[in-house]
């Protein structure tokens, strides 16, 4: 009896000690890894807002890798040969009649690199915009100009899910994420960015004159005012305005942008690359290593360039072994892979000079303006060692003439340039088959996600 | 298991005790085989009624003193026998005492709830056991998973491929998640232990992509399964519902060794064998013709030049041969010590492990030590510790997928034919690979990607008896422990290797730190008590879990020869940081109601919090209730027949833990141009995510015959899962893709039969056999969402359908077929038809015993992409042939028609495997006496095989394998797997 009365007063130690230690209290777990998206809603701290527009920066560029290797493929400007995964081959080149399918290859439910990564930035551009409007720690210039900089990425970033689904049209009203709005057709689409980037210029205009407020990365040098953020954004316009046929819009954008006809082709803002914590230029190859993932070039780009081409000889490098990727649908060989990139940190230009001159002579062609459109051309040709252009001056062979140049002026650029020129001049049967036995593709359908996500709230 | 026997006898049999006389006499005899009349060592005798007891030495006999003068019955049993009651006086002092060898294990002790175990002929579930001697028996098996194989009706195990050190998965009653690996809790001795399979970074430096693609070891193969004395498995909520919110796949309860009162015992053992490819598949000759079919023109000059030398020299290579099939030797040292007295019992171990691997420079080592003691600071308060340290070290080699790198045996001799040599130059350099980016046999030599782990798991009981009466018996019980757990990975890749050479910074190294640290503790209170002729149990207690893991991966590029110091690299990068944190806390109630083991009834609930939940606060609850009618202890039963009969019906509730950060909308980190960014995450958080709930029925009849030689366990199951846990997919145009949601239900519905028994039992003769059936069924019974594919690499290399009435494991893959949902044909599924195991020991003469698993998967479908690439580099065996003679090699047009669709990957991976054969002799007393007298006591000698044969028409090494590890779905994906290793191995184990 001693013994257990004992006990008892040891039993009630312990269950007092756990009272003292209560085991059902929990802790409040936050998240140990990252701030939440709800920490930067409401007064948001300046440098909180900062840290959104070097996102923001980040988020512009994850379409480059999915749409440099896609969409140049489709276009036919390279091949991305990758032995590891034959897909890359078979399914993008649409070997044995495939064609795109709503979760096709490389691009998944989501669509990838070429829809939810551009609509992830322009989420971003929200965010962004609505932490700036919902903060008393930034003063009203600095809220526009940093409007104006988010409006001016949202209007890029909205042409790559137009083009890469063309006729199936968008949607544009995507602010709230449980009430997406509907699909809009291309034409409308285009006129919906025209005002988002308009929105963006007026933003900025507003913000007053002089530096940017905000830090942003060297793909920015030379445009990190708003002034120079204002020409970047209707350098942007101009392309927008191209697509919709809008000439004289090309023109008076190109007026405001930063297109200079004697300066360097290659000025323009750009997606910086870098060692970690960065990421590397995702273009880059070690010159002639021995791999069999590689982009190379198209054997319709090395067939059809002209003797003497400065452009062939700067931008493509003949390797000493070609790369032989075989797939059940034969065997690709690439024989030159691209030189463009010194380095894997160098950056990627978004919108160069060149392409701006480009946009001018396809303008003024359209409009029937030949001088200014041969003098444009002349600009380019001459850059890249080829005398003035001597042949027709009628509108069409003009286009061709223009179209002919972009091919090499603009190659391999993370856009997808000739694919989108052959679809809106109606050329696409002109681009070559015969060296994979491939498909052209006109546009992909919406990814599954979409559509599961109208079944869903139909449901 | 004694312990607990015995405890629980003390449990029942406490309040007949009245008073203390102080007259005694004292009873000695023998305790042996009743067949054989071999000494049983180590049985356990008990004065009924008393605590008093004692245990039989070496030779089998026991000395006990009665405290009474008066008759008394002793309580006699051993492990693997049926127990006896045997009636003493002190006029009948010495007695010989046999005991009959049990085929059914009905006297067998299990533990069901938190904090108290029942007799196996009164379980309401179909509960297995499996005793050590099932276990490890017969071979020596690396991992614990390993060794359950074939051993547990309802448990459908995959390995996930060859590699040294573990890498498999438990299935528990088929799949109660969609999103996670569906794994069941894990308790040793009474810790809940990580089983995750860790990252190990492969896949992150072979390109391969996702952490599950690292082939890494889940972490149950650190512990070492010679120490375990049993594994009971409860598979599923009506058994495990007092576990709560971890138990919807089901728990796994593994209780260690302890030592037994006596002599102190001293066993040795040590195994030494060798490893080889259970199975190789061969490659394709090659041919002048073939080489002008299959290479582009401007190649085939080099091509057929390299290939008129081979056939010049003769110099052919078989890539497979001379990767895999190298015989690899293995070493097993364990010594283990027990014994002790009244008061105190100790079992410690230590095992040395290393095993070889058959690729070269792989292997698995591991170094164990453990120490169980149990003490009695008085009688009414016992204490117990279980101290385990382990470290293992594993080299587990490049296999499996890549991308780009090379970094993959299997990937790269996909695309290599056989004229063209790859082996090292004599000058130390490696030819470059024309036909891939990497020559594999320089990874092998020189590549690392090691795995060391450190951990420490520890737990502890403490009982005290608050209470006696002569009808009650009130106790309180506290357990707990904790479980470290730091896993150091190294992944390198050297600078000189040919891909290396082709990047902008040759060289790569990722090496990670992981540590998980897991503590439980638990507190109840044990009252039983009497109702009449209903012997009551209740129990009220409480649980308290936390779970903190950390992981830091840092890589270089850019290395300085022959250096893993990352300070040596110029890229260096923070490659994840990851940090995880959860509490959980539960209260469990639960009455057991006993009418003299005729029925045995269990009602149980138990209520969960859990950080993780949407609403951390909320407690969800989980309700059982189970019972089992003893028809043959009912006075009507008189059939001499039918010795046994119980049906039996158990309902029960569980759930599966929300996965952690589920609820966050985080800014995840961006470095961008030297600043740093906040991008908004492509996960929109649940705040009201709660867990994933499982109820389950569960019912069937238990019945032995012929004096239970031979006995019959049949159960029904129908499991229900509801809020299960997938991926909503939102408008990925509002710049996020993803949301949690809890809409999914699916069902399982199975059968289990285990049928067992003696066949024969002479005198020189035993034949012990035993037959497992089991098949599961599973369907979506509401999907929530829109219906889609995932799992594996899409629709054109076969995918998975997530749909309602369909079951998850269903393969689709193209051509698309307008008429099912999702779009694509169906192709397979990769849940067996059924799994049937077979188990045989034969005990000849003295000491002779033969022992055999066969273990049988009928159906279910594999997809197979290691023939995608061997079919893409033309090295699969009889990829020239061509069955159709259509004018197109095999190799470019797989059946069925309209050729190369998705169906062509799609393979049925039924198989019969002998899984382990034992032949085991233990010399003759005698003669053990006369070579070394009194100092050995035992001697054991042995021979065995681990995945001795297999039979299949699966065109892979193994059908059992999975390039994403463990997983619900999409666990069996064939991708340049590690092959599985057929093990031979001779035994020794000496007892001092």
């Amino acid at each position: 009896m001693k013994n257990t009365l004992k006990n008892i007063s040891k039993a009630i130690a312990i269950a007092g000690t756990l009272v003292a230690c209560n085991p059902f209290q929990l802790d409040e777990i936050q998240d140990p890894n990252n701030p939440s998206v709800g920490s930067v809603s409401n007064n948001a701290s300046r440098e909180q807002i900062q840290f959104l527009i070097t996102g923001l920066e980040s988020r512009h560029r994850g379409y480059v890798t999915n749409v440099s290797q896609a969409w140049n493929t489709f276009g036919r400007e390279i091949w991305y040969l990758n032995a590891s995964d034959p897909r890359f081959q078979t399914d993008w080149l649409g070997q044995n009649g495939r064609t795109p399918d709503r979760s096709y290859f490389g691009f998944g439910n989501t669509g990838g690199g070429s829809w939810a990564a551009p609509y992830q930035a322009i989420k971003q551009a929200d965010v962004l915009i609505a932490a700036a409007e919902n903060t008393e720690n930034i003063q009203a210039p600095a809220r526009s100009a940093v409007t104006g900089f988010a409006k001016t990425i949202q209007g890029y970033q909205f042409m790559i899910p137009a083009n890469f689904v063309y006729e199936n049209g968008i949607r544009i009203d995507v602010a709230d994420p449980l009430n997406p709005g509907p699909f809009v057709p291309y034409s409308d689409a285009l006129d919906a960015i025209k005002a988002i980037l308009d929105e963006g210029d007026a933003a900025l205009q507003a913000a007053g004159s002089g530096a940017f407020p905000f830090t942003l990365t060297r793909g920015f040098d030379g445009y990190n005012t708003t002034e120079g953020l204002r020409q970047v954004n209707r350098a942007i316009t101009a392309r927008l305005n191209a697509y919709r046929q809008d000439w004289q819009g090309v023109l008076s954008a190109l007026d405001a942008s930063f297109m200079d006809l004697g300066g360097d082709l290659n000025a323009g803002p750009s997606h910086p690359y870098g060692a970690s914590p960065d990421i590397f230029n995702p273009l880059f190859y070690v010159p002639n290593a021995a791999v069999n993932t590689i982009v190379v070039v198209h054997p319709s780009v090395l067939e059809d360039a002209t003797p003497g081409d400065l452009r062939v000889e700067n931008k493509f490098l003949e390797r000493d072994q070609p790369v032989i990727v075989t797939t059940d649908a034969g065997a690709l060989e690439g024989t030159h892979q691209d030189a463009r990139w010194e380095s894997n940190t160098e950056s990627i230009p978004f919108i160069r000079n060149e392409e701006l001159i480009l946009l001018k002579a396809e303008a003024h062609a359209n409009l029937n303006q030949t001088d200014e459109a041969v003098e444009a051309i002349n600009i380019i040709r001459n850059a890249a060692g080829l005398g003035d252009y001597e042949g027709a001056t009628s509108q069409d062979a003009l286009i061709d003439e223009i179209l002919y140049q972009r091919r090499y002026s603009l190659w391999a650029e993370p856009w997808g340039h000739r694919w989108i020129d052959a679809r809106r001049y109606g050329r696409l049967d002109e681009i070559p088959t015969s060296f994979d036995g491939g498909t052209i593709f006109q546009q992909f359908p919406h990814p599954q996600a979409e559509l599961s996500w109208d079944e869903y709230v139909g449901n | 298991m004694t312990r607990f026997y015995k405890l629980s006898l003390t449990l029942l049999f406490l309040w007949c005790s009245v008073g203390w006389a102080w007259a005694q006499y004292t009873v000695s005899g023998t305790v042996k085989d009743e067949r054989n009349g071999d000494p049983l060592i180590g049985a356990s005798l008990l004065v009924k009624g008393t605590t008093t007891g004692a245990v039989t030495d070496l030779d089998g006999n026991f000395t006990i003193n009665i405290p009474t003068n008066e008759g008394a019955t002793l309580v006699v049993s051993s492990i693997g026998y049926l127990s006896k009651e045997v009636e003493v006086s002190s006029s009948l002092s010495n007695i010989d005492i046999t005991l009959r060898e049990d085929a059914t294990n009905l006297d067998e002790v299990v533990v069901t709830g938190l904090a108290s175990s029942v007799k196996r002929s009164n379980l309401a579930n179909a509960v297995s056991t499996v005793s050590a001697k099932d276990l490890t028996g017969t071979t020596t098996i690396q991992t614990t998973d390993g060794a359950l194989y074939g051993k547990v009706a309802g448990a459908t195990i995959r390995s996930n491929g060859g590699a040294p050190g573990g890498g498999m998965s438990i299935q528990l009653r088929g799949i109660s998640t969609l999103t996670g690996a569906s794994q069941p809790l894990i308790i040793v001795d009474g810790v809940y232990i990580s089983n995750a399979t860790q990252r190990t970074g492969r896949a992150t430096v072979s390109g391969a992509g996702g952490s599950n693609q690292d082939d890494g070891a889940n972490r149950l193969a650190d512990l070492n399964p010679a120490d375990i004395e049993t594994i009971e498995v409860l598979k599923g909520p009506s058994a495990a519902a007092i576990y709560g919110t971890r138990a919807n796949a089901g728990v796994i309860i593994i209780t260690t060794k302890r030592g037994a009162e006596g002599r102190t015992t001293v066993s040795l053992s040590q195994d030494i064998g060798f490893a080889q490819p259970l199975r190789l598949l061969g490659t394709d000759d090659w041919s002048e013709e073939k080489i002008n079919f299959f290479f582009p023109e401007a190649r085939r000059p080099i091509e057929l030049e390299r290939f008129r030398a081979a056939q010049a020299s003769g110099n052919f290579i078989d890539y497979e041969d001379y990767f895999y099939n190298n015989q690899a030797t293995l070493l097993n040292t364990r010594i283990n010590v027990s014994g002790g007295n009244d008061k105190t019992k100790f079992f410690v171990s230590g095992n040395i492990s290393d095993e070889e691997g058959t690729v070269r420079n792989t292997g698995f080592k591991r170094y164990s030590v453990r120490a169980n003691i149990d003490h009695k600071i008085s009688n009414k308060i016992r204490f117990g510790v279980s101290s385990n340290y382990i470290q293992t070290d594993a080299d587990r080699g490049f296999t499996g997928n890549q991308n780009n790198s090379g970094a993959s045996i299997g990937y790269s001799i996909a695309y290599v034919p056989n004229y063209f040599d790859l082996r090292r130059n004599e000058d130390g350099t490696y030819p470059t690979n024309p036909y891939f980016s990497e020559n594999p046999v320089a990874v092998t030599d020189n590549g690392i990607n090691n795995a060391q782990v450190n951990r420490f798991i520890q737990a502890f009981t403490l009982d005290i008896d608050l209470l006696q009466t002569s009808n009650s018996f009130l106790k309180a019980s506290f357990s707990g422990g904790l479980d470290f757990l730091q896993n150091r990975t190294m992944v390198y890749l050297p600078e000189f290797l040919q891909f290396q050479r082709a990047q902008a910074n040759p060289g790569d190294l990722l090496k990670g730190k992981q540590e998980s640290f897991n503590t439980n503790f638990q507190a109840a209170l044990v009252y039983n008590w009497n109702l009449g002729r209903v012997n009551m149990n209740s129990q009220a207690g409480l649980v308290r879990l936390d779970f903190n893991e950390n992981a830091l991966f840092n890589r270089g590029r850019g290395l300085v020869p022959g250096q893993t110091n990352l300070l040596q690299a110029a890229i260096q990068q923070i490659n994840q940081e990851f940090i995880s944190e959860v509490q959980e806390a539960g209260v469990f109630l639960q009455q057991e109601a006993n009418f003299e083991d005729k029925i045995i009834g269990t009602v149980g609930i138990r209520w969960d919090k859990s950080t993780l939940n949407g609403d951390p606060n909320q407690f969800y609850s989980f309700p059982r209730a189970s019972v089992a009618i003893n028809l043959a202890n009912f006075d009507f039963w008189n059939s001499s027949f039918i010795n046994q009969l119980k049906p039996r019906i158990a309902y029960g509730e569980t759930a599966g833990p929300v996965t952690f950060g589920a609820t966050f909308t985080p800014l995840n980190g961006a470095n961008i141009g030297g600043l740093l960014g906040s991008v908004v995450s492509t996960q929109v958080g649940n705040t009201s995510i709660r867990p994933e709930t499982a109820t389950e029925l569960e019912f069937g009849v238990d019945a032995s015959f012929f004096n239970n030689r031979l006995s019959l366990e049949a159960t029904y199951y129908v499991k229900n899962s509801q809020n299960n846990f997938q991926n909503l997919n939102l408008s990925p145009s509002t710049g996020v893709n993803t949301t949690p949601s809890n809409e999914a239900e699916l069902q399982n519905k199975g059968v289990e039969i285990g049928l067992s028994g003696t066949i024969l039992e002479k005198s020189n003769v035993r034949w012990f056999s035993r037959i497992l059936y089991w098949k599961n069924e599973i369907e979506m019974t509401r999907l929530g969402i829109p219906v889609y594919t995932a799992g594996a690499f899409g629709a054109g290399l076969g995918t998975f359908l997530y749909a309602e009435g369909f079951s998850p494991t269903t393969i689709v893959g193209t051509p698309a077929d307008p008429d099912t949902p999702g779009g694509f044909t169906i192709w397979g599924n990769s849940q067996p038809d059924f799994n049937l195991s077979f188990f045989n020991s034969i005990n000849l003469f003295k000491g002779l015993e033969l022992s055999v698993l066969v273990d049988w998967r009928k159906g279910g479908d594999n997809i197979n992409l290691t023939s995608f690439l061997t079919d893409g580099g033309g090295t699969t065996n009889g990829w020239f042939d061509d069955d159709n003679g259509d004018g197109i090699p095999n190799g470019r047009q797989r059946e069925p028609e309209p050729y190369n669709n998705a169906a062509r990957w799609v393979q049925d991976a039924s198989f019969v495997k002998i899984r382990e054969i034992g032949l085991y002799y233990t010399i003759p007393r005698a003669t053990i006496n006369d070579w070394f007298g009194n100092a050995v006591q035992n001697i054991r000698v042995g021979s065995s095989v681990n995945n001795a044969f297999l039979f299949t028409d699966y065109e892979g090494y193994d059908p059992e394998t999975s390039t994403f590890g463990a997983q619900a779905v999409a666990n069996n994906v064939d991708i340049a797997p590690y092959p599985t290793p057929r093990r031979v191995f001779f035994h020794l184990t000496i007892d001092f």
